[in-house]
């Protein structure tokens, strides 16, 4: 029965244990003494019957006592009881009285079958009550409520008005000198209860006390925490601007650098046209009048929110497909692409890194390879997006990262993947990502709201 | 399997609250009332031997036809008993019984026992049973032996054979000594006066060798003079009074007729006392032609009223043999029908009369005719049947209460040394009244 107490209290107390440790013994202790009182009790009337006594002692007894070996199986169940609803634990008042009150009913069974020769199992209850944490005025209240309880249960106030057999009258069955010694161990017993109770009252004192310094030590932690807290928000505050600060850069570089390397690059075709063909010429510049329009709108779009271009109206793949086509317009490069996977309802975020590493890419194999064929690959396999970009410019052995390569790289990290390039045959850039709803874009996209749904988890 | 909810709180207060109710299931004897297999069964606790003292070989005689008629009477219930338990172990063996919580169901109880078994709480208070059940009529019995099972005011046992204390009278001395046999009116006066013409050297060898009585103590004087000792609770004791002091002053008379002569019961069976009180029981067993030669055979005698005192009358006190439920039966039902059975089945009390030497304790049994003629028959003489009657009309009971037996000794005690002080009776009776009644309070405060 002890057992069961250990189990329900074993993460009770988390704040200290030897408090826990001592009411375990006061359990373990009063089943000691009740084991004692139970079995001599028994023996001895098994004694007086066994020896033809029990008519004398009824007549001394004045009353009939406990019964034979029902006796000690009653205390002990008693005993089983009254543990399983200490080990109840109360969540308002009410509910502590109606405990206390059962309590009450099965500590007066037990003390009424020992003839209230032990009444020790009291001090459970009170050292019960003081493992809850309610306020003082109450728990006095509880503590003053059992103690007189205690007080009137003690001894022979209860013997005057309720015929029990005393302890001693039964215990008469040995010779005097032993039931001396026997009554002896039972209140040595008893005090024994009583100090480890006074100790548990100690224990349980200084724990609140440290319980209390705690509180204050951590009061202070919590002040140099909060200190160190502001601290931090503003870093970040900082932070945050010079990450703004990098987007803006970035924001420019992508928009107004794609435009403007287009611009250029069409300016110089127009020049080394506009004597042999006029009117390519004429066409040439309203392609690079187009790209600049776009570059103004990519601009004013940035400038506003800091946010790509034909993304904010169009869905990614119609996006790529029209700057793949103002690009081939605008610079004469021949643009191939295959799109083996649905590119619509990703996230915004990875939207933007799809759309900037092909439009960067493009840009660069332009800029920097001087390439006419340019081909862009998007498929998915094994839950990441594949993209990539070859194109058949120049190329490099060894490449030097831009900014808009750089750039790229930093984007694609974010969103845990890995961008890698060669300039061995052309130059070819291939990012990897993870898709995090990769196989339902496959499957198809019938359920765009589940998927929002299940991003937003 | 989700083990979760053995560690609910709920689960535990179940639990808790079912082992305590299982505990006092169990000591309070509550699970007896299980029905089990073996059918309804009365156990009933009797010893094998006479209560009077008188062996007949008819021990189980009428408890047998008692239990052959009470089957008949409830097919579903059977009876058992336990026999060869002797009438002197009987107390120890049905105190055994009880400290075991195997106590019978009903248990036939001695006089002496009562009170005792009354005040540890183990018999069944039967008051309610009496007034709820209409076919019960405690007027059927004679008050005396019914009061006999009543303690503190309640009724916890119900008389099966009683027999009232009786003067026994040797008529062949009476003749010797030309005095007539005193009538059933006769009082202190003619007993004393009978006594002193009696007490004599019949053989001129200068001891006395006849005497006027033995074994009249001091509660058969008390009784006669009509004293009542105790109040109903036992708290107080009222010893000063001239009833006892009339009774001592006559027990002192007349044991000074026997110039110090310790008379023992021998000297009456030889036929040299003229009174002595017994028991009827005794005068119906060695009244009887099997018996009658074992004792009191060398002379004529008979029985009568006992002497009334001059506050009293010729009251007689009654021994009883009750029977009384255990306060742990689970059968209280049937148990009650098998002592109504017992104590007041018309059938079953005249067997009394047959196989028993007491009397039965319904007058209607014990006056009627067919009883006259068993006695008759059985003590070969005309027996005067009014004397019984009579005796029976006037007997007294002794309102018990907790420590009664020892007050009552602690009386004795005061009688005894007042007897033997010789010194003025009234002073004695004073102070031994503040010492008997300081005795009846700490017996209070015991309680």
């Amino acid at each position: 029965m002890v057992e069961k107490t250990e189990v329900v209290h074993r993460d009770y107390d988390s704040v200290d244990q030897i408090p826990e440790l001592v009411f375990r013994a006061l359990c373990m202790l009063n089943f000691l003494i009740l084991l004692y009182v139970a079995l001599l009790t028994y023996h001895a009337l098994w004694g007086y019957v066994n020896e033809g006594a029990a008519l004398e002692f009824l007549l001394s007894a004045g009353r009939v006592p406990p019964m034979a070996w029902k006796y000690p199986v009653t205390v002990m169940m008693l005993y089983v009881s009254l543990q399983l609803l200490l080990s109840l634990e109360c969540n308002n008042h009410p509910e502590l009285v109606v405990k206390l009150i059962l309590e009450f009913g099965i500590a007066i069974g037990i003390s009424y079958m020992t003839g209230f020769g032990y009444t020790g199992m009291i001090v459970l209850l009170l050292a019960d009550i003081l493992r809850y944490t309610i306020d003082w005025k109450k728990r006095a209240l509880y503590i003053v409520a059992v103690s007189v309880f205690y007080l009137f249960m003690n001894g022979n106030i209860v013997q005057s008005w309720i015929n029990v057999v005393p302890l001693g009258k039964i215990w008469k069955y040995y010779r005097a000198d032993h039931q001396e010694r026997l009554l002896g161990i039972l209140s040595m017993l008893a005090l024994i209860n009583m100090f480890l109770f006074i100790f548990y009252m100690v224990i349980m004192a200084l724990a609140q006390m440290s319980e209390k310094e705690r509180i204050l030590i951590l009061n202070n932690e919590l002040k140099v925490a909060n200190i160190k807290l502001e601290e931090y928000a503003s870093e970040s505050a900082r932070m945050a601007e010079t990450r703004e600060r990098n987007r803006l850069a970035r924001e420019i570089h992508d928009t107004l650098g794609h435009s403007l390397t287009g611009i250029i690059t069409g300016i110089e075709a127009c020049i080394m046209l506009m004597d042999v063909a006029p009117e390519a010429t004429k066409e040439q510049l309203k392609a690079i009048a187009e790209v600049a329009r776009t570059g103004i709108v990519d601009v004013r779009h940035s400038v506003k929110a800091l946010h790509a271009d034909a993304l904010e109206t169009m869905d990614l793949e119609d996006a790529l497909l029209k700057m793949i086509d103002s690009t081939t317009r605008s610079t004469g490069v021949r643009i191939s692409h295959s799109f083996r996977v649905d590119l619509n309802h990703f996230n915004q975020d990875e939207e933007d890194t799809v759309y900037r590493v092909v439009q960067e890419s493009i840009t660069n194999a332009i800029r920097h390879g001087g390439a006419t064929k340019i081909h862009v690959e998007i498929f998915s396999d094994e839950g990441e997006l594949h993209i990539i970009i070859s194109d058949n410019g120049k190329g490099c052995s060894s490449v030097t990262p831009g900014f808009g390569l750089h750039h790229m790289k930093e984007r694609v990290e974010m969103l845990g993947g890995t961008l890698k390039y060669t300039g061995s045959d052309g130059f070819m850039i291939h990012a990897v990502m993870p898709i995090r709803w990769g196989k339902e874009a496959e499957e198809g996209s019938q359920f765009p709201q589940n998927q929002e749904g299940q991003r937003n988890l | 399997m989700d083990l979760s909810f053995f560690k609910t709180r709920r689960f535990r207060l179940l639990v808790s609250l079912l082992t305590a109710f299982a505990a006092i299931f169990l000591i309070t004897g509550q699970y007896r009332s299980i029905p089990t297999s073996k059918g309804k069964v009365i156990t009933v606790g009797v010893f094998s031997d006479s209560y009077w003292d008188v062996q007949n070989g008819y021990a189980y005689k009428i408890l047998d036809d008692a239990i052959e008629k009470f089957e008949r009477a409830h097919p579903d219930v059977k009876v058992e008993y336990v026999s060869g338990i002797m009438k002197a172990d009987y107390s120890e063996w049905l105190s055994e019984r009880m400290m075991n919580d195997a106590m019978p169901d009903v248990f036939f109880i001695l006089g002496d026992d009562f009170s005792t078994f009354a005040r540890i709480g183990a018999l069944k208070d039967l008051s309610s049973l009496i007034v709820r059940d209409e076919e019960f009529d405690p007027l059927a019995y004679y008050a005396a032996a019914y009061e006999a099972g009543s303690y503190g005011g309640r009724q916890y046992a119900l008389p099966f054979e009683c027999a009232p204390n009786m003067m026994f009278v040797n008529k062949t001395i009476l003749d010797r000594e030309k005095i007539e046999l005193p009538d059933r009116n006769w009082t202190w006066d003619d007993f004393y006066a009978i006594c002193r013409r009696a007490t004599r050297d019949t053989h001129g060898t200068g001891v006395i060798d006849q005497f006027g009585e033995v074994s009249y103590t001091w509660k058969d004087a008390f009784d006669a003079n009509g004293v009542v000792l105790f109040d109903e609770k036992g708290k107080n004791c009222d010893f000063t009074v001239k009833e006892i002091g009339d009774a001592i002053t006559f027990l002192e008379k007349l044991n000074g007729l026997d110039s110090g002569y310790a008379v023992s019961e021998r000297n009456f069976s030889q036929g040299n006392v003229v009174f002595q009180p017994m028991l009827f029981s005794e005068y119906r067993a060695y009244k009887s032609q099997e018996l009658s030669i074992k004792k009191y055979s060398g002379f004529e005698w008979e029985c009568l009223t006992m002497p009334a005192g001059p506050s009293g009358d010729n009251y007689s006190r009654l021994d009883t043999l009750s029977i009384a439920m255990s306060e742990q039966t689970t059968e209280k039902e049937y148990a009650w029908a098998f002592i109504k059975l017992l104590t007041s089945d018309r059938e079953i009390q005249s067997e009394i009369f047959d196989y028993s030497a007491g009397i039965s304790v319904l007058p209607e049994v014990t006056n009627s005719d067919e009883t006259r003629r068993r006695i008759t028959q059985s003590t070969g003489t005309p027996f005067n049947m009014s004397v019984l009657e009579s005796a029976m009309e006037k007997t007294v009971t002794r309102t018990r209460f907790r420590g009664y037996d020892n007050a009552l000794e602690e009386v004795g005690i005061a009688v005894s040394s007042i007897l033997d002080s010789r010194s003025n009776i009234q002073m004695e009776q004073i102070i031994w009244n503040r010492t008997i009644n300081n005795y009846l309070k700490t017996l209070s405060r015991d309680e």
